[in-house]
Order: C-alpha cells, then sequence, then structure tokens
C-alpha cells in the first residue's frame, strides 16, 4: 500500500452534492479529496427529473422555501447557462381534479412573485380551446389551463462541471473508488481507506472527512459507528427519446400525486413514483406495475401516450430524511448538515436529504459547516463564479459546425456540454466522424471524454456524452464507440468485448419493464447488432 | 406555524385573484405565450402533426434508409431526419444540415422497418429549420 495523502478534507460521494462541496471548498482555498464508488452523478443524481426548479409546492408550506429555492435556482441558471434550457409546463385542469382553474391560477400568480429570482417569465392563463392550439394532444375534457416555466438541466454534466472546476482549483477526484473503511484515531475520524478499480488499496488523511454519499448516507456513517436515519424513496422515471411535446405536462395520478412529463432537450422524462425502499441500494428493480401507474396517469391529460415508444425506464432512491407516518411531498426534500462531534466523533460531517434544485445552497451550507470546523477564514463564491464553459458566451453553433467540418446539429449538442469549450473538445484528426447518429456525437468527443473527463466505461460515456441515450439505444453505436474509448485507454480486443457486454447487460435492466410493440422491433435490431453479447 | 402563514397569504391571494377575475374581462394569451417562448423553439404543433407524431419519430436509427436512398451532396437527410425531430426545438441553429439535394425518399422509406414516412419527416424538419 503506497503512503497515504493528506488533504484538508475527503469528500465521499459523488453526486451533484459531494462534487458541489468539493468545488466549493477547493475555491475557498483548501485541499479536497473527493472519492464515488461508481461514476460521478451515476446514483440520485442522474436519475432525477433532470430539473432545476422553485418549488411551487413549497407555497402551502412555507413561502420562504420558495424564495430561497428560487434564488439558488438563478444562481445555478447563471453560473451554468449552456446546461439549462427553459421548459414550460402546461397545467391541465380537468373536472375532477382536486384544485379548480381558479386556485391553480392563484397560486401561479403568487409564484410568479418568485420567478424573476431564477430569470423566469410569468405564467400565462389558457382556455380548453387555447390549451388545446398549444398543445393539440391534450384531452378534450379539460376545462382550462396555466403555464409555468421552470428549468432543465443535464445533471451528469453539471455534476462533472463542479468536478472538473474543483480539479482546476486543485482538487483530487476519483471516480470507480469505494471507500472501504473510516480511518479513526480514538473518537476522531482522520482519513478513509478506499479501493480503486484496479484493486488497489490505499489510505488518506484528512482533516475533516464529509459524508455526501445520499441514500448510502446511513451505510458510511456506520463506518464512524454513528447513525444517519433516513427513509429511502424510490423513484423512476420512464423515457422517451424524443420529444413528445415541445411543452411538458403535468398530471395527476390515481392516487392524487402531482406527476410530470418533462420535455427535455432531445427526450422526455415521464415520472415519478415516491415510494419507500428497503431493498439493496445498488441493485433497484423497476417494476411492471411503476410503469402503468405513470401511463394510467398520463392516458388522462395525454391519451395517445401508449403510442410513443419508451426506450428505456431509470430508477433511484431519493435520501429522504426520516420520518415516521405520511411524508407531506412538498417538505420531503428538506436537507440537513449533521456535525458528528455532538455525537462524540470529531473530524466527520454528514449532508443528507435535499434535492438537485438546491444542491449550490446544500454545498455552500455544508462547506461552512467544514471551514468552521477547521477555522478556515473564506466566503463561498460559488453562486456567482461560472462553472467551466462559461465563462464567455458561445458562438453561433453553425459557426463551430463550418470550422471545424462536423454537422451544425453535432455542434449544438457539443455545445451543450461544453460551452464556450467546445472547440477545444474537437482538436484532432477524427472531428468530422459521428460514432452515435441519434445523439449526434463526435469520435473527438468521445475521445476527449476518455482521455480529460474520467470515463473507464460505455456506461461512463453514456453519462458524459450522451452515447447511446437516443432511439437506438446503443444497437449502432457501442462497438464501435468500445473501439475509440478502447484506443484511449489502451483495451484489449477481449477488454473492448467485456465493456460491450457490460453495458448491454445494464441497459437491458432499464428496458425491460417498457418493451410493448413497437419495443421490439428496435429490440429485434439491438439483439441482430449485438448477436452474442446478450446472454 | 410557517403553514399557517403560508396558507393564509394563499387564501388572501386566493380572494384578490377571485375579485380581479370579476372586475376584470379576461383576455386571450395563448399569443403572449406563444411569442414568449418563440426563441427558446417552443412551438405548437398542428393539430395534424400531432395525429401522425409518433409516426413521424419512430425511428430506431438503424441506417438503412441511408443506404437506400445513397444520400447525395451534403443535406444529412433522411438517416438523421429522427435525430432532428429529437431536437426540434433547437433545429433552427442546425438549418445548414438540411440544406442541399433531396436523397430518394422513396427508396428510403421502402427499406425502413418501421415505417416511418421519411419524406414528411424531411419536410417538416426543414419547414421547423426554416423558422
Amino acid at each position: 500500500m503506497s503512503p497515504p495523502s493528506d488533504h484538508d478534507v475527503c469528500v465521499i460521494g459523488g453526486g451533484v452534492t459531494g462534487a458541489g462541496i468539493a468545488r466549493d471548498l477547493s475555491l475557498r482555498g483548501l485541499s479536497v479529496l473527493l472519492l464515488e464508488k461508481g461514476d460521478w452523478g451515476a446514483g440520485t443524481t442522474g436519475g432525477s427529473s433532470w430539473m432545476i426548479h422553485g418549488g411551487p409546492r413549497y407555497l402551502e408550506f412555507d413561502w420562504e422555501t420558495t424564495r430561497l429555492s428560487t434564488q439558488d435556482a438563478g444562481y445555478i441558471v447563471s453560473i451554468a447557462r449552456n446546461l439549462v434550457y427553459r421548459v414550460v409546463f402546461i397545467i391541465p385542469v380537468l373536472p375532477h381534479d382536486r384544485n379548480n382553474i381558479e386556485r391553480m391560477e392563484t397560486a401561479m400568480e403568487v409564484y410568479d412573485r418568485f420567478q424573476p429570482l431564477k430569470k423566469a417569465h410569468p405564467h400565462t392563463r389558457l382556455t380548453a380551446e387555447e390549451a388545446l392550439l398549444a398543445e393539440p394532444g391534450l384531452t378534450r375534457e379539460l376545462i382550462g389551463a396555466v403555464t409555468m416555466e421552470e428549468w432543465g438541466v443535464d445533471p451528469h454534466r453539471l455534476v462533472y462541471a463542479n468536478v472538473e472546476d474543483a480539479v482546476a482549483h486543485g482538487a483530487r477526484a476519483m471516480n470507480h473508488t469505494r471507500v472501504i473503511d473510516l480511518i479513526r484515531d480514538g473518537g476522531k475520524v482522520i482519513g478513509v481507506r478506499y479501493r480503486t478499480a484496479d484493486g488497489a488499496v490505499s489510505e488518506a488523511r484528512a482533516r475533516v472527512v464529509v459524508n455526501a454519499s445520499g441514500p448510502w448516507s446511513p451505510e458510511v456513517s456506520g463506518m464512524a459507528g454513528v447513525p444517519v436515519k433516513l427513509r429511502p424513496a424510490k423513484g423512476i422515471h420512464i423515457v422517451y427519446p424524443h420529444r413528445i411535446s415541445n411543452f411538458s405536462i403535468s398530471a395527476e395520478s390515481i392516487d392524487g400525486r402531482d406527476l410530470l412529463m418533462v420535455s427535455h432537450a432531445g427526450f422526455t422524462l415521464l415520472g415519478t413514483t415516491d415510494d419507500d425502499f428497503y431493498g439493496d441500494l445498488d441493485s433497484v428493480d423497476i417494476l411492471q406495475d411503476e410503469v402503468d401507474y405513470l401511463l394510467q396517469a398520463f392516458e388522462r391529460v395525454f391519451p395517445s401516450i401508449r403510442s410513443y415508444r419508451p426506450v428505456r425506464t431509470t430508477a433511484a432512491v431519493r435520501p429522504t430524511l426520516y420520518k415516521w407516518r405520511r411524508y407531506e411531498d412538498e417538505l420531503s426534500r428538506r436537507y440537513e448538515v449533521i456535525d458528528h462531534a455532538a455525537q462524540g466523533v470529531e473530524g466527520f460531517v454528514t449532508i443528507a436529504g435535499g434535492k438537485l434544485s438546491m444542491y449550490r445552497l446544500m454545498a455552500e451550507q455544508t462547506s461552512d459547516a467544514v471551514c468552521h470546523k477547521l477555522g478556515h477564514q473564506a466566503k463561498c463564491t460559488t453562486a456567482t463564479t461560472a462553472l467551466p464553459g462559461n465563462e464567455s458566451d458561445m458562438e453561433p453553433a453553425a459557426e463551430l459546425a463550418r470550422r471545424c467540418g462536423i454537422p451544425a446539429l453535432a455542434a449544438v449538442k457539443l455545445q451543450s456540454r461544453h460551452g464556450s469549450r467546445a472547440e477545444k473538445v474537437l482538436d484532432g484528426a477524427r472531428a468530422g466522424r459521428l460514432v452515435c447518429r441519434c445523439e449526434p456525437l463526435t469520435e473527438a468527443e468521445l475521445a476527449y471524454a476518455a482521455r480529460r473527463e474520467q470515463v473507464r466505461t460505455l456506461a461512463d460515456a453514456f453519462r458524459r456524452v450522451g452515447l447511446a441515450a437516443g432511439p437506438c439505444a446503443g444497437s449502432a453505436c457501442v462497438m464501435r464507440a468500445a473501439e475509440v474509448i478502447g484506443r484511449e485507454l489502451g483495451w484489449s480486443a477481449s477488454q473492448r468485448f467485456d465493456a460491450v457486454r457490460e453495458f448491454v447487460r445494464g441497459a437491458w435492466l432499464g428496458r425491460a419493464p417498457v418493451l410493448a410493440r413497437a419495443g421490439w422491433a428496435q429490440e429485434e435490431l439491438a439483439q441482430g447488432a449485438m448477436r452474442g453479447l446478450i446472454t | 406555524m410557517g403553514r399557517t402563514d403560508s396558507l393564509a397569504k394563499l387564501a388572501w391571494a386566493y380572494g384578490v385573484h377571485l375579485t380581479r377575475r370579476r372586475l376584470s374581462r379576461p383576455r386571450s394569451q395563448l399569443r403572449k405565450l406563444l411569442d414568449t417562448y418563440a426563441s427558446d423553439g417552443i412551438r405548437a404543433l398542428t393539430p395534424a402533426e400531432r395525429e401522425r407524431h409518433s409516426h413521424l419519430i419512430g425511428c430506431i436509427n438503424c441506417g438503412l434508409c441511408a443506404l437506400a436512398a445513397a444520400r447525395m451532396g451534403k443535406a444529412r437527410l433522411p438517416d438523421v431526419a429522427s435525430s432532428y425531430l429529437r431536437l426540434y426545438a433547437r433545429v433552427g441553429e442546425a438549418s445548414s444540415d438540411v440544406e442541399g439535394d433531396e436523397p430518394d425518399f422513396e427508396a428510403a422509406a421502402a427499406a425502413c422497418p418501421v415505417g416511418v414516412p421519411l419524406e414528411e419527416v424531411a419536410a417538416i424538419v426543414r419547414r421547423i429549420a426554416a423558422g
């Protein structure tokens, strides 16, 4: 075992909160080690609804939470311009809904007061006829609608942008590295023992260890002998590989919950469920009943939903704070910074609960607590310091495309991931060749991701650059992608084959629950293209 | 306390809203909605497009259409038509990709294993790209 490295802070967990904490502390001048057992954002963050929203539901409970949430959403929108896009909801009101149109519009009128904090427009109210002109796919039974604006975001790139900036400011960040124990000296946590992807075990010393491992927090805190009590909640989404509508749509489920069909940049997310979860956090199954529950709700407001072909499902577990009895949906995303010194364990802090929209604020408050413990006087600057790729304005995509010899649509997507740094990614002779037509994704960007963005598996590439995220679900591109990544990482032929097989098996788990009718056509194509890989 | 306060404020806002609705004549806000988000590419589909939409985006990206159509010129149709429909909010930024010669759409459509009406898709993509 190599001698332990020394750091001011070790952050366990590479979701958006852990990455945000690593960035915050690095910007404050502390030396940081960030460890993630899988890939960046592969857990709860990636399984979210991909939204930076202000929380209009909180208006029934606490307007200050709405203000804080919208204000922080505004900061994220400013520092990550290339990663965000407007998402406009049509909220249809049907005859037997809980809230009538006047109540819905009142809520939106109140929410409008907060919308400027996140650079969003006020609501509009539509008659039934107008709503059907805006979205002809809505049910003819609606009696009116209101609209509401939120922001969509690519959470995988948001996490990686935070990691990248942390590293640029001196942090060390390692994915596929599992913490196997905390090193203790009496009642104090003084470091971590971890295993890297190649199986090597190392140690790192830190003055403070931060547990930002989301639903895995109880497991990590157990290594320090202190309890962190959560009430994990499972949420699934159905993913369609296109925009079904330009407008996002809300629907009420059979048990009265608000569900969303969210139109993202090139796909649609339909979700989400919210059920207590007691199983294995590393193996979250999706049930046909959960898929049917979501489709049932949307069929009521968008009758043709079943004629669209989903391409996969996602599942994640939320690290909800513990509470006995029913959780009010609206407040279940609260968070808490826990200094375990109160329980007799010094040098160990946990951030529990929370949601993607408030990750920056959670990171700031956790970092404040860490700095207080270390006696380090430095202010948080993450609300105003641009994330990588946002330092300057982007040039028109068509110009970038012409200069670099790539399709303009590939340039649009490239800029959405890398912002003003897009051209840097295209350095190299293979710039113009597309490896994934659906996305579309160039070989140059994929090679860059393997070389510079810690992509170690094809699933990492799915998260980092959208490989196999489109309609073909990888059948046309993963073999070639394995060649490109393998060339960068020095994979042998059998390693490339193994990488494809691992990806195909993993993807099947998310695809199986939504295969029906047209889905089988795509599946037959995949089976044919990957004969011998799916066993 | 927070909840009581919030509900009281919402009740007040509800009263103000109802009073305002009684005193003022509602005006259509549809045009305002569409104008506000036009620059974000958020547009309404026509009823005819909506009717056929699930067929228009049924492509599984097998690539057979490109082989059958012997794609010509610089236009990246028909095989990437599906990609453009995925991103139709931003297709305007990539309009240069769909300029150029017409490929053999009839041959392309005949080769499609899931029956995507490729000529129709291409026409919609070009219309959206033109703004």
